[in-house]
């Protein structure tokens, strides 16, 4: 594993910070604006206790990514890079531009060539909302005002588009995974075609049961948790399938 | 009181100074991770090879492009507040997005209106910073365990997208049937023929590839309903 260095913590601690800062001043603006226009505390509650739970799962691969990160980076550069813009599959595409996971020996100058590559890949986005995204922005308050039904269009198709892209890519590769040769250099673990399925129908059935609760016993309470259960199922359910020998 | 569901709202002092701050802070967010690269350069004393950098253009090229692509593309879904979180904090579609979304499906918040970028703005920011709290946490078990905790966690990594998507998807499907299925079948054709050719185009790809496709076929839809209507007034 490369060398950690000192300076490297303290800046991904002072990235952090910034972060937690940013988060907090938004958050107490929003909550201080919703009383203004008179969002009730319910709702503002239930917002801040829906999204902490809904978030507590899916970070958890986060951690896991920088531990897959960590044998070719070190621990504090995939801290960095997985806390900031990025992904793990993008991240793990990047640094292997200079091919390090296939190096038997991974020099420094390797790692701070990845990092460059790593950082600068990313900044599109931010740049945009640094010097577009509010003409961006008020463009849209504009076609809203004038034609709020094609807003909603547009709005609903990306929506729309993004389980499309999503939903498809998965059930394909997923019908195609067990018939693919692993990759043994491969980084990460590969999906197993059938568990990925299995998941995916495990994940809408228990959404389905939670809303069925929903309307016939009125448990307004599990709207709240119906998710964050959902995806707790389906990922004890992916986790436990994952040592049965006929998926293996 | 001001009217919470009323539009012209965005144009008022509390939207352009939302803007403001997400202005400054994502140049000091930047700033700070740009540093990252110099201040391990220094730390280490070397250089980084340059002629890798430069030839690896073509994948620095084609992923700025995706970023930009996504920055617009989320744009109409993550509020003021929302958007400038999640383009420092990352992981927007599998994470800051659907957190977005089940807290506007909980509290039936209606799109478009200062109350949704107002819970939006809430979502994300309580999701960055519970997220930023547990990696930084995760690094203790990591320090002290190394790869082995990894190994014994990792057969999840690859289904938690399947296991949000499954049960999100029912509540999208539920909310624009007619806006997803369409896409969804003319996306399955391309995915089965790419993958089936050998062909991987990449989880980020179909997701830009998705959302163009079903701008196109959610604008025709549009388009013949309102000459539908036109006939029938005229």
């Amino acid at each position: 594993m490369p060398k950690d260095y000192a300076s490297i913590f303290i800046i991904g601690a002072v990235i952090a910070l910034a972060i937690i800062a940013m988060s907090l001043f938004y958050l107490l603006r929003a909550v201080k604006r919703a009383k203004e226009i008179g969002i009730s505390k319910d709702k503002i509650k239930t917002a801040i206790t829906s999204s902490a739970l809904f978030s507590i799962v899916p970070s958890i691969p986060i951690v896991i990514g920088v531990g897959i990160m960590m044998s070719f980076l070190g621990l504090a550069i995939p801290w960095i890079r997985l806390t900031v813009i990025g992904a793990l599959q993008y991240e793990i595409i990047a640094m292997d531009q200079v091919e390090i996971t296939k190096m038997a020996v991974i020099t420094e100058p390797m790692v701070a060539t990845a990092l460059i590559i790593m950082t600068i890949s990313i900044v599109s986005g931010p740049l945009f909302n640094l010097f577009f995204y509010e003409k961006f922005k008020n463009k849209l308050v504009d076609l809203q005002n004038n034609n709020k039904r094609l807003l909603d269009t547009i709005t609903g198709s990306l929506l729309g588009g993004i389980l499309a892209g999503l939903a498809s890519y998965i059930i394909a590769a997923a019908i195609f995974a067990p018939k693919a040769t692993p990759n043994p250099d491969a980084v990460t673990v590969t999906a197993n075609g059938y568990i990925t399925l299995i998941t995916l129908a495990i994940s809408m059935a228990v959404m389905l049961f939670c809303g069925l609760l929903i309307k016939l016993f009125k448990w307004k309470w599990l709207e709240n948790y119906a998710l964050p259960i959902t995806i707790i199922v389906s990922i004890a359910a992916a986790y436990g399938l994952s040592f049965v020998p006929a998926f293996a | 009181m001001e009217e919470k569901n009323d539009i012209n709202v965005h144009n008022n002092d509390f939207f352009k100074s939302q803007h403001r701050y997400g202005r400054i802070f994502t140049a000091i967010c930047l700033f700070v991770i740009a540093m990252v690269p110099v201040i391990y350069c220094l730390s280490a004393g070397v250089m980084p090879e340059w002629k890798l950098i430069l030839s690896s253009w073509s994948f620095i090229l084609s992923y700025l492009a995706i970023g930009l692509i996504e920055a617009i593309s989320f744009a109409p879904l993550l509020g003021v507040g929302g958007q400038y979180m999640s383009f420092i904090t990352g992981n927007v579609s599998n994470l800051k997005l659907p957190c977005a979304l089940n807290a506007q499906n909980i509290l039936k918040i209606k799109e478009g209106t200062e109350e949704s970028e107002i819970i939006t703005t809430i979502a994300v920011a309580v999701s960055s910073i519970v997220t930023t709290i547990i990696i930084a946490i995760g690094l203790i078990p990591l320090a002290i365990f190394g790869g082995d905790i990894v190994k014994v966690l990792e057969p999840v990594t690859p289904y938690v997208i399947p296991a949000i998507f499954g049960g999100l998807g029912i509540v999208l499907l539920s909310k624009y049937f007619k806006l997803t299925i369409i896409p969804l079948a003319i996306l399955l054709v391309v995915c089965i023929v790419t993958f089936s050719l050998g062909m991987d185009l990449g989880q980020s790809t179909m997701l830009t590839v998705g959302m163009v496709v079903s701008l196109i076929t959610g604008f025709i839809m549009y388009r013949i309903s309102r000459k539908k209507e036109a006939k029938k007034a005229g």
